[in-house]
């Protein structure tokens, strides 16, 4: 009974919102929160069920034989949950500060619970049916949310684009669950998985695995249809931090833990898996080295993250994965927060390198913001310094060298952008009151702020402020998180995180024997650490020490004229996708109009037209008026009765 | 037998005149011949009470008007005239499709079944034989006394009809029935209007 | 009875469509309703046949109801064709051809 609660209460909080949002007024946010902070409660309240072997199972509506609709809270869909609502929770309570004064207040948490509950759907639903509707819903979700200012033209094209790129995905999925549901003939995910090893050539499981991960890859912005999420960025920076950093495009993490004893049983699948991920965890890690906006750096990073939890999963190396995941939704909600701090404390800039100097102005801005850095850094004691070292020494222990080289190399690029991020967030002199031109910014959506009129209201009317705990609040509840929860994984194969799962994934089919690694997990953490010391070394190079600190500017302008063409145009993946599909499809459409439309479409229509035209004529000249015109053809009639009846019946002499 | 043939080329040759004859009189003859002719037909068949309702009906009657309808129409200035064929071919399509279907019905005819024919006692003398117009009657007043009235009433509703149609000079006739009905209504409507 | 109910039949069929020709040939109103009593006076001759074929007097009766039915259609019909020649100079059912699509 307490999941429906779980499951509905935030959908109850967006149609509420949604009625009765102009009503509420100021309301709304509290109201929003609490929808999500209650299912919190909840599902801590339902943890002992969830944990326990069968996990928990709420049986909803049963259509056909085989076909019953359910909620599942085990111990995968708890550790999502927990995070979807606990994290959501702070989220909401700092968007009531952070969303202020905007004109769509309840809105925005009407989407938000909307949001909410699409994720509790996914991750909750016990069968493939309600996995692909919660699936669709967190597209539509995000596609709301990242289109919120509807005023900004690029908000609405970020959100199409993102819609579109998601829509990619669901056919994927969409794809691979219509041939789940066709061979295996039940939805239950107990059942798929009891029945795909007899249901299944080994091909078409690839194939499967293959269209789930399409899904995947889409939702978790993998290369190559990664493009959307640093343009999600014009959404509001709670949002950044709720769908495109914590919860929803780790949607396809939890969808390969999901169907785990799917990729156990094929290799191929998970070679690709690992591939693609470690691709994305490096070419992110590049891209972000040479971003300005501070939330297209965290876009990036968040992008090249998803890529090790994808690498671990894709490897088998689940509950690494997963760790990472929930050490990750802390630390880069946090990220976002603090970014989202200093938006707003700076009235919406977003360019870094208007930045500077904030340490003293936001002090608790600058200790949280140090606290992700360190802890994404993978500095160790901090939780991303665990989550990511266990993801890739299993990557190592799997038997996947090349996939842990580039892991590796990940983790020191991590550091030295993040680091960048806040050395020149941070230190320094405050350059805000430099003249852009200086900076190298030539023009101002360059850096993608593009201050449109007035979405935040609160510079119209300065009287009204909500109190800074509102933001600053969650963002400290998170700094223990961040810090403490990958300590989960202290101790290896007896940690808390390692008997929390047991054997939960099972274990994954190989083809040959994995080779013993070729050194100790305590060598490869120096190793790691070692690469993130360099990074941060580089870091602190080029932006902190003394003498880029006072030459600031002119540095600055010089590396963003120097910035290399390829990286700042992100490997020309859109201009690859605009030749490649969008001009095509519009030289077709522009074909089809010149014509097909005109000479087939319209042609046709014409020649009905005039064809029935000519046929009225044709029966026209029947109707000569004449009577005895009309008689002979009435005999004729009769002529055919009889002959009829004389073939039918006639002859019998 | 033979009588059968004399009538039968009688009969032919009498509808073959009534439908080429110039004018509608001489068809007129050629229909009278061809009627009495067949109700010396139906003679042979044993209806005799058929045969004297065909003379008094058919030859009698209808043709009586028939005649009536030729002297009025031709009392005008000019004898019948008839304009250019609108449909000049259609009497090329028509004697085919007689032709057809002529042969259809007679081969049809020819190779049905031979009707057993049945001895009816009308040659004993039996008032009630087949055929008889005591026979006859029985069963018209009998078993088929609702299709009776009903020709009856087809009969009334047509002379209503023939009113209706030609009695009052034709559609002006309606206009003029009309305006005179507007007029009985006016002072009612006055006096409606008094009340109030 | 003396001449097979097929002669009688077939000549029904002669006088039948004897009569259909003149339906269809003929211009003068008049004579098409001449015809038509033709058509009605083949099918009597058929009912009165058959009746006595199968010594069954319903095909007497009939063709008693058809002699009258012919007797009111021949009544309308020349109504109609009185009305609408009344004061034309040609009586030609071509003349009659406002249903002309």
């Amino acid at each position: 009974m307490l999941l429906y609660l779980v499951w509905l209460l935030p959908l109850a909080g967006a149609v509420l919102l949604w009625a009765f949002g102009p009503q509420l007024k100021s309301w709304a946010g509290p109201i929003g929160s609490a929808m999500i902070g209650v299912p919190f409660a909840a599902t801590l309240a339902l943890w002992p069920d969830a944990t326990a072997p069968a996990g928990l199972h709420v049986p909803l509506v049963t259509w056909l034989n085989g076909w019953s609709f359910g909620l599942q809270l085990d111990r995968l869909s708890l550790i999502w949950t927990l995070v979807i609502t606990g994290v959501g929770f702070l989220i909401h309570v700092y968007s009531i500060g952070y969303m202020d004064g905007d004109r769509a207040f309840a809105r925005f948490f009407a989407y938000m619970n909307f949001f909410v509950y699409a994720m509790l759907t996914l991750v909750l639903s016990d069968n493939v049916i309600g996995l692909l509707v919660g699936w669709g819903l967190v597209g539509l979700a995000s596609y709301f949310l990242i289109g919120f200012w509807f005023e900004r033209p690029s908000a609405v094209a970020a959100a199409r684009k993102a819609f579109v790129m998601n829509v990619v995905g669901d056919v994927g999925i969409m794809f691979a669950i219509f041939v789940i549901v066709a061979k295996v003939g039940t939805i239950g995910y107990a059942d798929v998985f009891a029945k795909f090893g007899t249901a299944f050539t080994k091909e078409e499981l690839f194939l499967v695995c293959l269209g789930l991960f399409i899904g995947c890859a889409a939702k978790s912005a993998q290369v190559p249809l990664h493009t959307w999420l640093p343009d999600a960025m014009e959404g509001p920076t709670p949002v950044s931090a709720l769908i495109h950093a914590a919860t929803m495009v780790t949607a396809g993490v939890y969808l390969i833990a999901r169907f785990a004893p799917l990729w156990n049983a094929s290799p191929d699948a998970r070679s690709l898996v690992g591939v693609i991920g470690a691709i994305t965890a490096i070419a992110g890690a590049v891209l972000g080295c040479v971003q300005w906006d501070i939330k297209r750096i965290l876009a990036y990073s968040t992008m090249s993250q998803i890529g090790y939890m994808i690498m671990g999963v894709g490897v088998g190396a689940f509950e690494g994965g997963v760790l990472h995941f929930l050490t990750h939704a802390f630390f880069k909600a946090q990220l976002f927060l603090t970014a989202g701090i200093v938006i707003h404390a700076l009235h919406d800039e977003q360019d870094v390198r208007r930045m500077g100097g904030l340490r003293t102005r936001l002090p608790f801005a600058y200790f949280a913001m140090l606290i992700g850095v360190l802890s994404i850094s993978g500095v160790p004691g901090f939780s991303g310094f665990f989550s990511k070292d266990a993801v890739l020494y299993e990557t190592l222990a799997k038997g996947h060298p090349y996939l842990y080289a580039v892991g590796v190399v990940t983790a020191g690029i991590t550091a030295y952008y993040m680091f960048r991020m806040l050395f020149l967030t941070f230190f320094g002199r405050y350059r805000g009151d430099v003249d852009p031109s200086d900076l190298g910014i030539r023009h101002p959506e360059f850096a993608g702020t593009a201050p449109s009129a007035g979405h935040h209201a609160e510079e119209e009317e300065p009287h009204h402020h909500a109190p800074a705990w509102l933001m600053s609040g969650p963002v400290a509840v998170l700094i223990p998180f961040s810090i403490a929860i990958g300590w989960l994984q202290f101790g290896g194969d007896t940690s808390p995180w390692a008997r929390f799962f047991g054997d939960f994934f099972g274990t994954a089919a190989t083809t040959a024997p994995v080779p013993a690694p070729p050194f100790s997990e305590v060598v490869s953490t120096a190793i790691v650490l070692v690469l993130v010391l360099a990074g941060f070394a580089v870091a602190w190079l080029r932006y902190c020490n003394t003498a880029a600190l006072q030459n600031a500017v002119p540095r600055l302008r010089a590396e963003t004229v120097r910035t290399p063409a390829l990286l700042w145009n992100a490997y020309y993946f859109d201009a690859a996708y605009d030749y490649l599909l969008v001009r095509p499809a519009r030289a077709l459409g522009a074909a089809f109009v010149r014509f097909v439309d005109p000479h087939v479409i319209d042609a046709a229509v014409r020649e009905a037209a005039i064809s029935s035209q000519w046929l009225g004529h044709l029966f026209r000249s029947f109707q000569t008026g004449l009577v005895r015109a009309y008689a002979l053809s009435i005999a004729f009639g009769v002529l055919c009765v009889v002959a009829y009846y004389a073939v039918a019946f006639g002859g019998g002499r | 037998m033979i009588g059968f043939w004399i009538l039968s080329i009688l009969l032919i040759a009498s509808a073959v005149f009534c439908i080429t004859a110039k004018k509608p009189v001489y068809s007129v003859v050629g229909l009278l011949v061809n009627f009495i002719a067949l109700a010396a037909m139906y003679l042979t068949l044993q209806a005799e009470f058929l045969a004297v309702m065909q003379i008094v009906v058919y030859s009698g009657a209808i043709l009586i008007l028939f005649v009536f309808v030729i002297a009025l129409l031709s009392s005008g200035v000019r004898p019948f005239d008839v304009g250019p064929d609108k449909a000049p071919r259609i009497a090329i399509p028509a004697i085919l499709f007689g032709v057809a279907a002529l042969g259809i019905i007679v081969v049809t005819a020819i190779r049905s079944n031979p009707a057993v024919v049945k001895a009816t006692g009308q040659d004993t003398g039996d008032a009630f034989a087949f055929g008889s117009v005591a026979n006859f009657g029985e069963a018209l007043f009998t078993t088929n006394l609702l299709p009776f009235e009903v020709t009856a009433f087809i009969l009334m509703v047509a002379i209503v009809g023939v009113v209706l149609i030609a009695g009052d000079e034709g559609p002006g006739g309606v206009v003029r029935r009309k305006k005179k009905r507007a007029i009985e209504r006016e002072p009612i409507l006055k006096k409606e209007r008094a009340i109030r | 009875m003396s001449a097979p109910v097929d002669n009688y039949i077939a000549l029904s069929a002669v006088l039948f469509f004897i009569g259909v020709v003149g339906v269809i040939v003929r211009r003068n109103p008049l004579i098409m309703l001449m015809s038509i009593e033709l058509l009605f006076n083949a099918a009597n001759l058929a009912l009165v046949t058959y009746a006595r074929a199968w010594v069954n007097n319903a095909g007497h009766i009939f063709a008693f109801l058809v002699i009258t039915v012919a007797a009111a259609e021949a009544a309308i019909g020349l109504a109609i064709v009185a009305v609408t020649f009344r004061r034309s100079p040609r009586v030609d059912v071509d003349e009659v051809a406002t249903l002309k699509g």
